[in-house]
């Protein structure tokens, strides 16, 4: 189920000069630490003449997905939904 | 005129089409939905109406249709609400790839490209457009993702290409030339064409035609005169034969934007409200593409089936959005609502390339209310949309959602 979360989070991401990407590796959120797995869409938009990037991805386990803001002003991070895959 | 035989010319022009688009995307985006029946609905209430289907849920016979129609064939279905700025990404990256072969790009919809290689590199090159066709799979799978699947048909003209996309979903490549229009037509109904839908079946069976192939071969004097009554028929007679018709891009002749109403009202005061903040999206895309208007349009729907719509023209141009609402409020303000008003439809048009003012002696301030306009466009594309907006618009922060358009990818 498609859960709207709007909460601010605490994550780690890296960036690789040699693919030249930036990714979220781990999130800490509701005293849980979910480990990260590949970046399945990544986007951008801009909200005023604030960029926000929007990465979506599932945690390592496959077992719940979340879709997480990265706000260029103030480099906080916000998980915005999480979804378990079921209607 | 004498009857034309099939264009023989060599197949150029390729058709892109990114099926179930929105909900590939999100597919692509969350692996937990993959391989499942998806929706996406403009709501994700029982009476919103989804806009596109995962392949597996199409297989069960849910296209476009209400949540709770979908829900009776498959309880399971999971629906989800759309995420514009993703497809709009999507489809800016679709474009990149297509650009990177040929300069001649036509977008069609926000998931359907028409790419021109008369004339491009590639061909010049020596590049067998087949070959072109799977590097375009592999490359729009590197930049939207594994799961993402297109379909390309090639042919003489921009019908039969997208006749050829169609052919073999979801991940097909099919080439049509004049030799194998027939063999084409064969497998096909009349509605499989694009752009004939019922009405233009009905009329084609009147006048004995039942299958693509009979639509064929029916003379160009038929269609002309006899089917479509107008030069409808010789387009037609030629788009089928493999002439290019299609390539004249129509200019943009109006805005507009639409609302389905949650909670159906007869309450003017509520309905203005709705106005105000659909004048606002309509004002904005007007003048962000530097257009003025001198027509406004309103359309109503209502609870008994019913619907009414009021235009008016003007003299003077419309630019701002308080223009623009009051101009629709007086029509609003002379329609009978017969019942609750289920959905707003509303429109600009005459529409002009914004000039310099002409002042009307009796505008009174009409200068500060441009000005005034520009001010708060300015500070709305710095501060994010409806940062500043009328007062009659508070609290109406998410009603009216960004909305997916069809056709139209102007705004993207």
């Amino acid at each position: 189920m498609h859960i709207k979360i709007n909460q601010q989070v605490s994550v780690i991401a890296c960036y690789s000069t040699k693919d030249r990407r930036f990714t979220p590796r781990r999130i800490s959120w509701r005293n849980k630490d979910y480990d990260l797995g590949p970046v399945d869409y990544y986007h951008s938009y801009m909200d005023g003449r604030e960029r926000q990037h929007i990465f979506e991805l599932c945690d390592k386990e496959c077992t719940l997905w979340f879709r997480l803001r990265l706000d260029s002003l103030n480099l906080h991070w916000t998980l915005e939904a999480t979804h378990d895959g079921n209607s | 005129m004498v009857d034309l035989d099939l264009n023989n010319k060599q197949p150029m022009i390729m058709h892109v089409d990114l099926n179930s688009c929105y909900a590939i995307i999100e597919q692509q985006a969350n692996r937990l939905l993959r391989h499942k029946s998806i929706g996406v609905a403009a709501y994700t209430t029982p009476r919103g109406f989804i806009i596109a289907s995962s392949y597996e849920a199409k297989r069960q016979g849910i296209k476009l249709m209400r949540v709770q129609d979908a829900r009776e064939i498959d309880p399971n279905i999971i629906i989800l609400a759309p995420d514009p700025e993703k497809y709009f990404d999507a489809h800016r990256r679709f474009r990149a790839v297509l650009e990177r072969y040929t300069d001649l790009v036509t977008p069609k919809s926000i998931d359907e490209f028409i790419v021109d290689f008369q004339g491009s590199r590639m061909v010049n090159e020596g590049y067998d457009l087949v070959d072109v066709g799977y590097r375009i799979k592999k490359d729009i799978k590197d930049i939207l993702g594994e799961y993402v699947t297109v379909n390309i048909g090639i042919a003489p003209n921009r019908f039969l290409a997208k006749v050829a996309a169609g052919l073999d979903k979801p991940d097909g490549l099919n080439v049509i030339t004049a030799t194998g229009i027939n063999n084409v037509y064969g497998q096909l109904n009349l509605m499989d064409l694009p752009g004939i839908n019922h009405r233009y079946k009905v009329r084609l069976n009147l006048a004995q035609i039942f299958t693509p192939l009979d639509f064929l071969e029916a003379p160009m004097y038929k269609l002309k005169h006899e089917v479509f009554k107008s030069v409808v028929g010789y387009y037609w007679y030629l788009r089928l034969r493999g002439f290019e018709v299609d390539a004249q891009e129509l200019a943009t002749r109006s805005f507009g934007n639409d609302f389905a109403v949650h909670e159906w009202t007869t309450d003017r005061e509520a309905i203005a409200r709705y106005i105000m903040k659909l004048s606002e999206k309509t004002g904005r895309r007007l003048r962000r593409h530097g257009y003025q208007a001198h027509g406004v349009y309103l359309g109503l729907a209502f609870s008994d089936h019913t619907w009414l719509g009021k235009s008016r023209r003007f003299r003077e141009s419309i630019y701002s959005t308080q223009e623009l609402y009051s101009h629709l409020v007086k029509l609003l303000d002379v329609m009978v609502l017969p019942a609750s008003v289920i959905h707003i439809n509303i429109s600009v048009f005459d529409i002009e390339p914004i000039t310099p003012i002409q002042l009307s002696l009796f505008d009174g301030t009409r200068l500060d209310s441009r000005s005034l306009t520009m001010a708060t466009d300015e500070i709305n594309n710095r501060y994010g949309e409806f940062t500043v907006v009328p007062a009659k618009m508070a609290n109406m922060e998410h009603i009216i959602i960004k909305r997916v358009p069809f056709g139209s990818v102007r705004d993207i």
